[in-house]
């Protein structure tokens, strides 16, 4: 079948469109299976270079094209190769191209090329100084506002950010107060797509590994972050004017009233990794106190069922009994 | 001066010849007899100190002695200059001494404690040092060594000492930029003093809080709030302090002043934002590093007396919800904060609110 192989894969590259689109067709079909993944990894560099420059042409032949690179893309050899012939920089030209039709395709192109280390380094830009952090905000951007729109071409964007915030420079530029993306970020908490809430919350859990180093970066936004760790590990009741009259407005009036509990026990334990990353500095401690967030966790334990959420509860409840002695907030008045 | 004649020069008669050597002989007594008199004004004290020294130039303007003893002048006049104080006279004169005669130890002994008086600490150790090489028991010489390497390490001390202070207070106007807080002029500096606000390991802040009860003009403070808590934490501790305390606040006969009663405010608008280098000579009053020079002004400051807020001078007050934290309220943009954050604490239920909310009142400054 080898002549064959080649010469389907020389047709991707055919001047007449119906040929091309055939081809493309079939292209896509075989990376459907492993067999078919494996004959056409023998020809990556081509396969690759041939469909990537598909991608820029119609709709039958772009979507196509998009899907097989996304199936090619799960095997990390030929991931790595997109990388270094430069797809995100493709993939970043091509989503932002007015009337790109494959635009969810290529956010789930880029979710598989990050799972690599040199894919987040591409995305993230780190060796051109001035356009660092371009990308990462044009996504971040585009997750916030797609939220709003009917079909929500970018809510894979959320895998993406839990893949570029495995790496330090990832968490770094999320933190940075200056660009402001992780304020964004957080706020797509409530939204009702799964998919979002997750990658809302393996992000933050993350970036929670800086707060050693960049407390204040995640402390300052605590009007956001706080109701974004604290509500889902809440449990179920309505508290009481006692404990809610302890905790700023945001957490006080949401956990007043019904809400829906996070069904995922998976975000139910990322968050309370993060507040016990948190927890673990001292400021972070006394944050948390602050907002009556150990009153919070005492109360959400005792709806909690799924043993791996429990033990996460356990965790930082050891963490505060054996942390600090002044836990409370010290005041020394003087006239 | 030859005292043989040339073949062909001039001769000189006997007389000539024993006349020069004569005068050469008496120049040579005149100098040791300066040199004599010298010292003994040296001993009769402060007094005669100069005639001394005069006593000693005259001695080597004489020109008539070996270097060994021109030496010896030297090294004596540089004594007395430093019993007067003439570092550098003192420190010229050994150093003119240690060129005629590198044996002669006072003369380095001499040199490195005018070195030392002058703060030149590194070349007062390497004349101690020489000095100790040529004469290795001379227990002056090692008690000056140790002398100066304690000048030294304290010198080290206080310049570690003013890069610290100065590095920890570039740190804090960092973070005040990082949160992009606008400081103006300090108020009440009679009653703020030097405090400052300071960052904690974990980089977050801590602010000391001014509190002025508005009605009397009379003042609390919170010494530590950290820029995470809520206002509502802090005026629960000073109401269990104060307001629930028998007696309540001394001025408070009818007790206004309850907890649930107070709100807090704070002046928003006009006043002139300070720049970077500003804040830092405020943060660093004080400190080890008040006076140092030059604290990296290079950079133009764009905030530079840089005023702000509304145009036509007035300020008003703005309610400040106690359930935020401090760092949400210090934040707006409406706030430039006096260096030290103010806040005025009224009551609902006394007479004065009505005058308060309407404007009606300033703070007398």
């Amino acid at each position: 079948m080898a002549t064959e192989l080649e010469e389907l894969i020389d047709f991707l590259t055919a001047p007449s469109p119906p040929v091309k689109k055939a081809a493309v067709g079939i292209v896509r079909g075989l990376t459907g299976s492993e067999d078919g993944l494996h004959s056409l990894s023998n020809y990556a560099n081509t396969v690759l270079s041939s469909l990537s420059r598909l991608l820029s042409d119609e709709k039958e032949v772009s979507e196509p094209a998009a899907e097989a690179l996304v199936n090619l893309s799960q095997n990390a050899g030929l991931a790595a190769k997109m990388v270094e012939m430069g797809m995100i920089k493709i993939a970043m030209d091509l989503l932002y191209k007015p009337g790109s039709s494959i635009t969810r395709l290529l956010v789930m192109l880029l979710v598989n090329l990050t799972q690599l280390d040199d894919g987040i380094s591409s995305l993230l830009q780190i060796g051109d100084d001035k356009m660092q952090g371009l990308y990462v905000m044009k996504l971040v951007r585009s997750f916030c506002r797609s939220s709003e729109t009917s079909d929500d071409p970018f809510d894979h964007v959320g895998s993406i950010l839990v893949n570029i915030s495995k790496k330090e420079e990832g968490r770094k530029m999320l933190l940075d107060p200056k660009r402001g993306l992780l304020k964004q970020i957080i706020r797509q908490f409530d939204s009702s797509s799964p998919l979002r809430k997750k990658g809302v919350s393996g992000t933050i859990r993350n970036c929670c590994f800086e707060a050693e180093n960049q407390l204040q970066n995640l402390l300052l936004i605590s009007e956001f972050l706080w109701p974004a760790l604290l509500l889902p590990v809440a449990g179920n009741k309505i508290y009481s004017e006692q404990d809610t009259s302890k905790m700023p407005l945001e957490l006080g009036s949401a956990l007043s009233i019904d809400r829906e509990p996070v069904k995922d026990p998976e975000i139910r334990v990322q968050a309370l990794e993060a507040i016990y990353l948190i927890a673990l500095q001292e400021a972070g401690r006394r944050a948390l106190w602050s907002v009556n967030g150990p009153r919070i966790l005492q109360v959400g334990y005792e709806d909690e069922e799924d043993p791996k959420v429990m033990e996460a509860y356990e965790q930082i409840g050891s963490l505060l009994v054996h942390g600090n002695e002044t836990e409370e907030p010290s005041t020394n008045t003087s006239k | 001066m030859a005292l043989w004649m040339e073949a062909g020069s001039e001769p000189k008669t006997e007389t000539e010849i024993a006349d020069l050597q004569a005068i050469a002989a008496l120049k040579e007594s005149t100098a040791l007899e300066l040199k004599e008199n010298g010292n003994e004004l040296v001993k009769k004290g402060k007094k005669h100190y100069q005639e001394a020294i005069d006593c000693y130039s005259r001695a080597i303007d004489q020109k008539a002695l070996n270097d060994q003893d021109t030496s010896v002048l030297y090294s004596n006049r540089a004594h007395v200059n430093l019993l007067l104080g003439n570092f550098r006279r003192a420190f010229n004169d050994s150093q003119h001494a240690i060129k005629l005669s590198p044996a002669n130890i006072k003369a380095y002994y001499r040199a490195a404690k005018a070195c030392l008086s002058l703060n030149l600490l590194s070349e007062a150790k390497s004349y101690c040092e020489s000095g100790i090489e040529k004469d290795p028991s001379n227990e002056e010489l090692k008690k000056l060594a140790k002398q100066i390497d304690l000048k030294k390490m304290e010198q080290e001390h206080r310049e570690a000492q003013v890069s610290k202070a100065l590095a920890e207070a570039k740190e804090l106007v960092s973070a005040i930029e990082d949160r992009r807080l606008k400081l103006g002029n300090a108020m009440y500096r009679e009653l703020t003093g030097l405090r400052k606000p300071v960052l904690d390991k974990n980089g977050i802040l801590h602010w000391p809080v001014l509190l002025l009860y508005a009605e009397v003009m009379s003042s609390d403070f919170i010494e530590d709030f950290c820029e995470t808590d809520m206002f509502s934490a802090h005026l629960d501790i000073i109401s269990v302090y104060h307001f629930e305390s028998c007696p309540p606040l001394p001025w408070d006969e009818k007790n206004h002043y309850s907890r649930e009663a107070i709100e807090l405010y704070y002046e928003a608008g006009s006043g002139i934002c300070l720049s970077k280098t500003k804040i830092l000579r405020y943060l660093l009053e004080g400190t080890a590093a008040a006076n140092v020079e030059s604290i990296g002004e290079e950079e133009k400051d764009a905030a530079d007396g840089y005023p702000h807020g509304n145009s036509a001078g007035s300020s008003k007050w703005v309610k400040v919800n106690e359930k935020r934290t401090l760092h949400d309220v210090l934040k707006e943009p409406n706030f430039i904060i006096p260096m030290i954050p103010v806040f005025y604490v009224v009551s609902k239920r006394s007479a004065f609110y009505k005058d308060f909310i309407t404007g009606k009142w300033t703070p007398s400054v």
